[in-house]
């Protein structure tokens, strides 16, 4: 029975590995967004607790606790924040810097500034300080 | 053993060459002014006979040599970094003028072969693990 642990393994490896070569497009949808006007004092939000955010049905990422961001404009869907005391990127079958877009107290979705566009996620309350 | 010699071998001459990056880091020139500064790297010899081009916004400004570290000084705005690989990941990022970011050459295990794939990292993390790699210089 432990001679199959190796030949298991080595499927779980295969598959994993398949399901990241076939991993879809971050769903996303054109967007403009509208910069946070010059001079002006750019607001900033610290997240309170980590916070699971989904990208896509099979992808997440954990907002950390106490990492900062920073309003950099607006989209339809909400304020747009930046983190600025690291990165933040979202996967598909690429990997894309994004921001986090606010509305209310709920993370809806995220801006890709490369691609200027949005790409929604399933709205979470988002606790900060 | 001569085997494992040659294998050995073989791993060490495909690693990068070049002074310890924390070395020469202090004498680096600032990037020039409205540029921002790009750096690549790669801190493993996994894979290490896997060592695709390493593009920038469409141009080859190096390639994924293990153990290596180089970097390019751009124009700012939008960056789209694409290593040759199994599989082609694409990252995607922006840079602003005077700013440096850090693009570090993942290896994963493809279907066939090791793959080779760019990810952002932030300042810290990069910092640390590009201090003992080797400098391969500024690139154009």
């Amino acid at each position: 029975m432990e001679a199959c642990a190796p030949v298991r393994r080595a499927i779980a490896i295969l598959l994993s590995t398949l399901a990241a070569a076939c991993a879809s497009e971050v769903v996303r949808q054109p967007a403009t967004l509208t910069p946070a006007a010059a001079g002006a004092e750019r607001r900033e939000l610290q997240m309170a607790q980590d916070s699971e955010v989904s990208v896509s049905a099979t992808y997440s990422r954990v907002l950390p606790a106490g990492s900062r961001w920073q309003f950099v404009g607006e989209l339809p869907q909400g304020a747009v924040y930046r983190r600025v005391d690291g990165i933040f990127t979202v996967e598909g079958a690429h990997v894309h810097e994004a921001y986090l877009v606010i509305a209310g107290e709920k993370l809806v979705g995220f801006y890709l500034p490369v691609e200027s566009s949005f790409a929604p996620t399933t709205p979470i309350v988002l606790k900060t300080r | 053993m001569r085997r494992l010699s040659c294998l050995l071998l073989v791993l060490v001459c495909a690693c990068a060459s070049g002074p310890k990056f924390n070395t020469v880091e202090s004498t680096l020139s600032a990037a020039p002014t409205g540029k921002a500064r790009i750096f690549f790297y790669r801190a493993t010899a996994l894979g290490a006979a896997i060592q695709p081009e390493i593009r920038l916004n469409g141009a080859v400004v190096g390639k994924a040599a293990p153990h290596g570290v180089f970097y390019v000084d751009v124009d700012p705005g939008n960056m789209e970094v694409v290593t040759g690989s199994e599989v082609e990941k694409k990252l995607t990022f922006q840079a602003g003028p005077g700013e440096r970011r850090y693009v570090r050459a993942a290896v994963g295990f493809g279907v066939v072969v090791w793959r080779v794939y760019p990810e952002l990292v932030d300042e810290g993390e990069a910092k640390k693990e590009m201090a003992d790699l080797a400098f391969t210089g500024a690139k154009q």
